[in-house]
């Protein structure tokens, strides 16, 4: 009876987890912005082999964030993940020219997936507190995203370490994220 | 006898499918008109709040249903830097809505450049235009303050003798002539294409409905560029 009632308003008030990926090169700044966004710190960090699932609250929607492991020998791993996955955050590393090619490949061929069809794409230009970073348009070009019709994209200039841009981006995806719904 | 089904199914419910750009500098209030139009034209949608909608760094979509077309529509970002995006999106477009901040006086210029830039364009030839002069509700609050202010002179205060307009620090917009002068040199560039300028309120959805329509007029119309043809999903 009880289990009925909770349900009965978890489903009047209630909202229900919001599943996010973090995904990225190896390199990218992944887990120091999951752990930026969870506990708001800058968290020394060691390349992530398997993932880090952290639920982060942000104004009444409650995020379950997935960073997985961005190298090479593991990437193939990611589409097990894919399902139910409502939002996806991209990581680029903006001073990276020589692997943005890698990067542009990686997310072509994530967004060709049948289980990403409807989710939506933030993509985080992070190390953006560095010199030569690249800007949102060189990245947007970059990365191949004019050929993306169908989808809701955005670029958001970020810098995990000092923690610019975090905030409007979350924003962002919170409000679309509750019209989607 | 499958394929006459499949026909008559198909020529019922198939509909026709349109790409939309919606350009013009930053801050003019495409992604407000989006949202505008497609709570407008959907049952059901429960839009984002205006109030909440900020700068676009990227792509928009949304689709809006109108008779027997369908609207595709792609709101893209205005900043000066992405600009440069735009062209990758005309081969493919049937329509584009250009919008314009009619409070903004001072980049009225900056974005006629834009404008011309994109009526210049090869790939654009023959593509029908509508050009949004946006933000015409902030006339009517100039209105109210007025009212507010004639309110005040019967409290007896000192508002009295504050009879006349220009004492009033308040914005008012730009009219469609105003805005049909500043953009003539671009007339030439327009050519034969189908143009229309149209007076909006992305906030209050003034002017939404009667530009949109004209917009799936134009493009069914224009033979140049054949739909998209999809099935319903």
């Amino acid at each position: 009876m009880g289990g009925f009632f909770s349900s009965i308003f978890s489903s009047l008030f209630g909202t229900r987890e919001m599943r996010i990926l973090i995904l990225g090169l190896d390199g990218a700044g992944k887990t120091t912005i999951l752990y930026r966004l969870q506990v708001g710190e800058v968290v020394t960090t060691i390349p992530t082999i398997g993932f880090n699932v952290e639920t982060v609250t942000y104004k009444n929607l409650k995020f379950q964030v997935w960073d997985l492991g961005g190298q090479t020998s593991i990437r193939p791993y990611w589409r097990c993940y894919y399902s139910n996955t409502d939002a996806v955050i991209y990581v680029v590393d903006s001073c990276d020219r020589d692997r943005i090619g890698i990067s542009k490949s990686e997310l072509v061929a994530m967004l060709e997936e049948e289980e990403l069809r409807k989710a939506i794409l933030v993509v985080f230009a992070n190390k953006q507190d560095m010199e030569q970073a690249m800007t949102p348009s060189e990245m947007a070009n970059a990365l191949g995203l004019p050929a993306l019709k169908d989808r809701k994209w955005q670029i958001f200039k970020t810098s995990a370490t000092k923690g610019t841009g975090l905030d409007e981006a979350m924003e962002w995806l919170v409000e679309t994220l509750k019209s989607r719904q | 006898m499958y394929t006459l089904l499949s026909g008559l199914y198909k020529y019922m419910f198939q509909k026709d499918e349109y790409c939309i750009l919606i350009l013009g500098l930053d801050n003019a209030g495409k992604t407000t008109f989006l949202e505008q139009s497609k709570t407008r034209f959907n049952k059901n949608y429960k839009g984002m709040s205006l109030s909440k909608i900020t700068t676009t760094v990227g792509l928009n979509i949304g689709t809006v249903d109108v008779g027997k077309a369908r609207l595709m529509f792609w709101d893209l970002g205005g900043q000066e830097e992405l600009q440069s995006l735009w062209d990758k999106y005309y081969a493919e477009c049937h329509g584009v809505i250009y919008v314009i901040d009619s409070t903004d006086e001072e980049r009225l210029s900056e974005s006629k450049e834009a404008f011309e830039k994109v009526v210049s364009s090869e790939a654009l030839d023959g593509v029908p235009i509508l050009v949004l002069a946006n933000k015409q509700d902030v006339e009517t609050v100039a209105f109210l303050k007025v009212q507010v202010n004639k309110q005040s002179k019967l409290d007896g205060t000192r508002w009295w003798k504050c009879s006349s307009e220009s004492h009033l620090p308040c914005q008012t917009c730009l009219s469609i002539p105003d805005i049909k002068t500043a953009f003539s040199d671009c007339t030439c560039k327009i050519g034969r294409r189908d143009c229309l300028t149209q007076a909006c309120s992305a906030l209050t959805g003034k002017g939404v409905r009667e530009g949109i329509e004209w917009m799936v007029k134009c493009v069914v119309r224009n033979v140049h560029r054949p739909p998209r043809q999809r099935d319903i999903t």
